[in-house]
This record gives structure tokens, C-alpha cells and sequence, in this order.
């Protein structure tokens, strides 16, 4: 018994830096949000106890739920475009083409570099006056101040940083398909493209699964890009994304509690939408590659 | 540690980690020690931070128990992180504030009552800055400088090409006689064929050269238009008042010129970036330019063409400026708060103060040290008499109260739609005053 108190005790202590890391840094912060959801904070005066009040001043403004739609509708933009194109690069990258190794470093440059900077080089180049991208064409478009271009544009640049990331992950997962499997399908008489949608695509599911999982929860809190390309939540607030909506509800309305509330109705979101994905996935997915 | 704190720790690390910036803490020594007292200032402006050591290591000389650490934080994340370091109580000892955050710290009871602590120097100080950060009947900082009025800057050769004189421009709402500016902005704003905005054939899509800076900018434009036209912005108790005939008239004016005169840079390019229009002036791209002091090193830095400055354009009750001034305030739960009075109270003294006007950084707001000021621009050849009471004795109240910050992000959106075009100014004001005041209620 004393053995069995002894080995629990160790066990503890070799995880205890784990643990501690978890509740400082995870644990903590989640109380303290939920904390802050059931009181009005200014930052500056002390705070009040209002209970669910600042969930019913949430719900009735409706900047949470245009935030939402405008987060919904950035995800539909990005997610299939980065994963297509993400899987198109791969596919190229991994047919071993002469070059093909710098091209992978290029395709990776913009998700290794820090989000804020590259937004706010695009916004140069995206600056209706004297802008790159204007000048190159040679025309007058409004790409970040027009409400109606301002979102695909933020979504673009989004796209842009994302695909060398998916890539790399898809050039893993295609690496990891065996060549006997591809092999024993071109003996059986099949062309290039039934291999790519019979063999390569369903074996490639459990990357596709990572892969639109931790995009899907990335872009639902895709933050840096849209503050530096369209602050304050663009024109007509139709860049508005939940976490902008969060930031700007917090730090410059100083409405801590409804900051509060909004973080965790995005946490419920994404937690609903993981589900959706891991059980539509489960069903199709194998992790099995050896028969 | 109470449970604000940590939940400021925390929405200040948040903070941190979403801007990518780090603070540098206080000094961390004791409040008493055997060696001197650190007492560390807060400012986002580096050219008056270049003053400030200076002013600083003459302080120290005659202080040697004291010295003081410079912490110069951006401006773009100046008020982000200040309430949440203020709150967490981690903020510097002295701080400069400007009136988006003033009210709200000395509303909390977080800033050293200046009014009281250094009532003797109070007298000196330029009586806008002292009446801008007078709250409760008491004066919470030792104003450290002000913008003094807003003026126009010119550029000769374009003037003089347009035959137009700058010095006595006048606009006007409603009738065409008595306004002389927007036929002169039309003279001085050029497509790229050399066509003037009066010409039938002007093209407004391929404009080089444009008239005037109308845009949403609070200090240089929209609050000087709303004051010279007879209107109001705020009343006594700081409530939104500009959904009214004078500043409706105002902000149409100001439309006009964006949208339907084309004189002024579309709002696409302006409402995203306030630098813009300097950036076009600097560049020889644009006649005049309204503004005030804090873009003077800058555009005598950078244009390399000859430039003047005139009294800001008038307006019908005449010209009417808003003057803005800036304060450093002190921590009033600073365990060094006896060596930040120190601090604050050389600030505010001529000797201290002085050395931000000879360097030409900004206009001291001690009466006594701004002629440092003057003289080093006229040394430079500028002449700077119409951002004092040469330009006009009119003033309209700089903005105020406890949540103006919450405000001003509640209604920059709605007015870069107006003067994007996109709404119609009469609405468009009234839903900015609606939203203004819902959110500092």
C-alpha cells in the first residue's frame, strides 16, 4: 500500500510542472473569463456582481451575432480555398520537381512571419491611393475601404499566409501513403485522376480531418490580420470577426463582462463545430494504412 | 491579490499577446533605499522624449537622490495598455493622459490631485490645459504641453500659381458669396491633365494634387468646422450634442468637399490611415494643409519645398479652434509618490518645461517656457504666431468626460461612413450622438 502511495506521489511530482502549466495558464484564465462574464468591469472601477445581465446585453445587441456571420462567412471564404490550395501545392511540392524544396521554404515564409506585419504590408499594398496592387493595375479599387470587397480581400490575404501550412501537412500525409497502394492501382489499369479521387484523397482523410479542424478553429479566431488591415471592424463593420468584436469590446468600449460573455459564446461555437467535424470524420476516416 | 488585479493581469497579458507588445515594468526598487529613488515617466511622443532626458539630467543634477527612467510607449497602443496597467497597478509613476482616459483615472481616484499638491505653480500653466483637465473642481496633472490652435499650413508655390491668399479664406454653409475657400480649394486641386477643380473637364479619378485635408480628424478638421459654424460637440455634463443644425451643416460642408468637389483625398484613404493627408502635404501633393503643432517638426523635417503657416480658415461666427492639451499625471498609489511630485513639479516648472520648446518637440503648456518654443522655430525661419492667439482667440471645448475613449470607438465608424458618403450626414450624426452616449452611460 505504502508502495502503491509512494508511486502516486511520484507520479504527481514528475507531472506537477505539467500541471502547474495547465492551471495557470489554462485553467486559470477559463475561471477568470467566467468570472468576469458574471460582472461589470470597466478596468478602472471596481467591479459588480450583475449575474446573467451581461448575457442578456449581449444577446439583445446584435454586434455579437453580425460578428458571428461575419466570422461564419470568413471561414466558408477561407477554410475550402487554403485546403485546396494547400493540397495543390502539396501534390506538386511532393512529385519531387527540380526546385521543389525552395519552393516549399517560399510557401511557408508568410505562416512563419508574424500576422500584424504582414497585415499591415498588405495594407500598403492593398491602399486605394498610391497602393501596390493599384498601381500594378493600373486602376482606383477600394480592396479594404468598400464594404463589399473589404471581407474577400481579408479573406485573400488570409488564404495567402495559410496554404504554405496546410501544405506541409498534406505533404506528410502523402508521404505516408504507400507507394504498393498506388502501384497495385496503376497494375489494376487505373488513370491519374481515379487514383487521386479513390486512393489519395480517402487515405489522406485523417490529414483533411487535423487539417480543417485546427483551420476551422483559427480562422473562428483569426484576429492579427483583420485588426491590421481593417481596424475597428472595417467598413460597415463588414470585417467585424468575433474576435475583433471581443478585442475592441474589452479594450476600447471597456465593457470587460461583455468581452467576457462573447469569448465564451465562441468558445461554445467552436466546441459545437469540433463535434460536427470529428463525427462526420469518424465515420470515414482510417488511421490504418498497412492493409 | 484582489481579483480585479489578476483579472487585469490577465486581460493585460491577453492585450499583450494580441498587439504584440511588452511594457517595460516600473522599477521595481523600494519606495526607500540607500541608493536614489527611480521615478519613472510614461509618454508616447519620441521627439519630447529626447527633450525629456535632457530636461531629466538636469533635474538629476539638482536632485541627486532621484533619477528618472523614460518609458516610451507607441501611441497606437498607448491606451490600451495604460487602464489595464493603471488598474493592475503596475503603471509608471508619472504618465502623460490626454482627455480619452483623464476623467475616467480621476473619476477612480487613481491620479495625484495636482490641483491641490502643487497649487502654487498652477497659475503658470496656459489656462485652456488647466480648464481641459479641471474635473471636481481640481486640476489632476501638470500639463505638459498643448497643440496650441490649430492653424494652415501652405504650400507657397501652389498659392501663388492658384493666386490664392491664405490668409483670409472663409467658408461658409449656405452662401456661396461670402464662401472664398472653396473656390480657392477648386484653383489648388489638379488632375493629372493640369485641369483645376473649377474646370468642366476636371477629372476627380485621376487626381494629383489635391486642395485640402477635410477628413475625419477630430482636432485639425471636423471639431474647428462644428465651432466656426456656431455648434457644439459636447454639453456641460459631457453628453453628445452634435446632432444639431450648425454641426449637420458643418459635416456637410465637409462632405461636399470630399465627395461632390473632390478638393480633398477620398475617405477610403484617409478614415484608415490619420497620417495620410500629412503624408500628401509633405509630399507636395496637397495646398493646404490644416493641422496643428504636432505635425510642425514633422513637415518642417520633410518638405522640400516652400511652405507657410496661416490662421485657420474661418468660418461664419469666425475662427474657432479647438486646443487641445496634453497632461502628466501622477500615480496616486505610487510608493515613490513623494519623488514623482518631485518630478511632476519640475515638469510644470519653467526651467523643466522649457526644454520641450528649445528643442521645438512640442509647445510647452507652462505660459512662461513657451517663448523657448517660438524662438527656436523663428531661429529656423518659421513663424509660428498664428497656432498662439495671433490665429484667433475663439476656442471650442477640447472633448471630455470619464468615458470618452468608449465614445469615440462607438462613433469613428459611423463617421467614416459619412464622409465615405455612404450615409447621409443628418442621420448619420444622429445615430453617432445615439451611440456616443449609450456608450458612456
Amino acid at each position: 500500500m505504502r508502495g502503491w502511495r509512494g508511486r502516486t506521489a511520484t507520479a504527481y511530482l514528475l507531472l506537477a510542472p505539467s500541471l502547474f502549466g495547465v492551471a495557470v495558464f489554462l485553467v486559470l484564465p477559463i475561471l477568470v473569463v467566467l468570472w468576469l462574464a458574471l460582472h461589470r468591469w470597466d478596468i478602472l472601477t471596481p467591479s459588480t456582481f450583475v449575474g446573467l445581465a451581461n448575457v442578456v446585453e449581449v444577446a439583445r445587441d446584435g454586434r455579437f451575432l453580425h460578428s458571428l456571420v461575419v466570422t461564419a462567412v470568413f471561414v466558408a471564404f477561407t477554410i475550402p480555398a487554403q485546403t485546396v490550395l494547400g493540397l495543390a501545392a502539396a501534390l506538386l511540392i511532393n512529385r519531387g520537381l527540380r526546385g521543389s524544396a525552395i519552393y516549399q521554404v517560399v510557401l511557408v515564409l508568410p505562416w512563419i512571419c508574424a500576422p500584424l506585419a504582414l497585415g499591415v504590408v498588405w495594407r500598403w499594398i492593398l491602399a486605394p491611393t498610391d497602393g501596390a496592387l493599384n498601381t500594378l493595375l493600373g486602376t482606383r479599387i477600394e480592396w479594404l475601404a468598400d464594404p463589399a470587397l473589404a471581407l474577400p480581400s481579408v479573406a485573400a490575404v488570409s488564404v495567402w499566409t495559410q496554404v504554405g501550412y496546410v501544405a506541409l501537412f498534406f505533404v506528410a500525409g502523402l508521404r505516408a501513403i504507400p507507394p504498393a497502394v498506388h502501384e497495385a492501382a496503376v497494375l489494376d489499369g487505373a488513370g491519374p485522376w481515379q487514383r487521386f479521387w479513390r486512393i489519395t484523397l480517402p487515405l489522406l482523410r485523417p490529414t483533411t480531418f487535423f487539417v480543417l479542424v485546427t483551420g476551422v478553429i483559427a480562422s473562428f479566431q483569426t484576429f492579427d490580420a483583420v485588426y491590421a488591415l481593417t481596424p475597428k471592424g472595417g467598413p460597415q463593420l463588414s470585417t467585424d470577426v468575433v474576435a475583433g468584436r471581443i478585442y475592441y469590446e474589452a479594450f476600447e468600449s471597456r465593457a470587460v463582462g461583455n468581452a467576457a460573455v462573447m469569448a465564451l459564446g465562441l468558445f461554445v461555437v467552436l466546441v459545437v463545430v469540433t463535434v460536427v467535424q470529428q463525427r462526420w470524420f469518424a465515420r470515414r476516416t482510417t488511421y490504418d494504412l498497412s492493409t | 491579490m484582489k481579483i480585479t488585479h489578476l483579472a487585469a493581469a490577465v486581460t493585460a497579458a491577453i492585450a499583450l499577446a494580441v498587439t504584440g507588445c511588452s511594457p517595460v515594468a516600473p522599477a521595481d526598487e523600494p519606495a526607500q533605499g540607500d541608493g536614489p529613488t527611480t521615478v519613472t515617466v510614461r509618454l508616447w511622443d519620441q521627439q519630447v522624449a529626447a527633450a525629456y532626458e535632457k530636461s531629466f539630467a538636469e533635474f538629476e543634477r539638482r536632485n541627486p537622490d532621484i533619477t528618472v527612467k523614460l518609458n516610451v510607449v507607441p501611441y497606437s497602443n498607448y491606451f490600451t495598455q495604460l487602464p489595464l496597467d493603471v488598474s493592475s497597478g503596475t503603471v509608471d509613476d508619472v504618465f502623460w493622459v490626454n482627455t480619452t482616459y483623464f476623467g475616467a483615472f480621476a473619476d477612480s481616484g487613481r491620479l495625484i490631485d495636482v490641483g491641490k499638491e502643487l497649487a502654487d505653480l498652477v497659475p503658470g500653466f496656459v489656462p485652456a490645459a488647466v480648464e481641459q483637465y479641471t474635473r471636481n473642481s481640481t486640476l489632476w496633472g501638470v500639463p505638459a504641453l498643448t497643440d496650441g490652435r490649430i492653424a494652415l499650413y501652405y504650400n507657397k508655390a501652389m498659392v501663388a500659381e492658384a493666386d490664392v491668399d491664405p490668409n483670409n479664406l472663409t467658408w461658409h454653409p449656405t452662401d456661396p458669396a461670402a464662401d472664398t475657400f472653396l473656390p480657392a480649394a477648386r484653383r489648388l486641386t489638379k488632375d493629372s491633365a493640369g485641369r483645376t477643380a473649377d474646370q468642366p473637364d476636371f477629372d476627380p479619378k485621376s487626381i494629383v494634387q489635391y486642395g485640402f485635408n477635410a477628413g475625419r480628424d477630430l482636432q485639425a478638421i471636423y471639431y474647428n468646422f462644428v465651432g466656426s459654424n456656431g455648434g457644439r460637440f459636447q454639453d456641460e455634463d459631457d453628453a453628445f450634442v452634435f446632432a444639431n443644425p450648425q454641426a449637420e451643416q458643418a459635416f456637410t460642408y465637409l462632405v461636399g468637399l470630399i465627395n461632390t468637389a473632390h478638393v480633398a483625398p477620398p475617405a477610403a484613404d484617409t478614415n484608415s490611415n490619420g497620417d495620410f493627408s500629412r503624408d500628401q502635404f509633405i509630399q507636395g501633393k496637397m495646398a493646404l494643409f490644416q493641422s496643428g503643432t504636432y505635425n510642425l517638426k514633422n513637415i518642417a523635417d520633410g518638405a522640400r519645398f516652400e511652405w507657410g503657416i496661416a490662421p485657420m480658415i474661418a468660418g461664419p461666427v469666425g475662427r474657432v479652434s479647438v486646443v487641445n492639451s496634453v497632461i502628466a499625471a501622477g500615480h496616486e498609489a505610487s510608493p515613490r509618490r513623494e519623488a514623482a511630485l518631485r518630478v511632476l513639479r519640475w515638469l510644470g516648472s519653467q526651467e523643466g518645461a522649457r526644454f520641450v520648446g528649445a528643442e521645438g518637440a512640442a509647445l510647452p503648456a507652462v505660459t512662461a517656457a513657451q517663448q523657448a518654443f517660438y524662438d527656436y522655430w523663428h531661429s529656423r525661419g518659421v513663424d509660428t504666431r498664428f497656432f498662439g492667439p495671433e490665429g484667433g482667440t475663439l476656442t471650442i471645448p477640447a472633448p471630455s468626460g470619464p468615458k470618452y475613449g468608449a465614445a469615440d470607438a462607438a462613433m469613428e465608424p459611423i463617421f467614416n461612413e459619412i464622409f465615405a458618403g455612404r450615409i447621409a450626414v443628418g442621420p448619420g450624426l444622429q445615430e453617432a450622438q445615439d451611440a456616443a452616449n449609450a456608450a458612456v452611460r
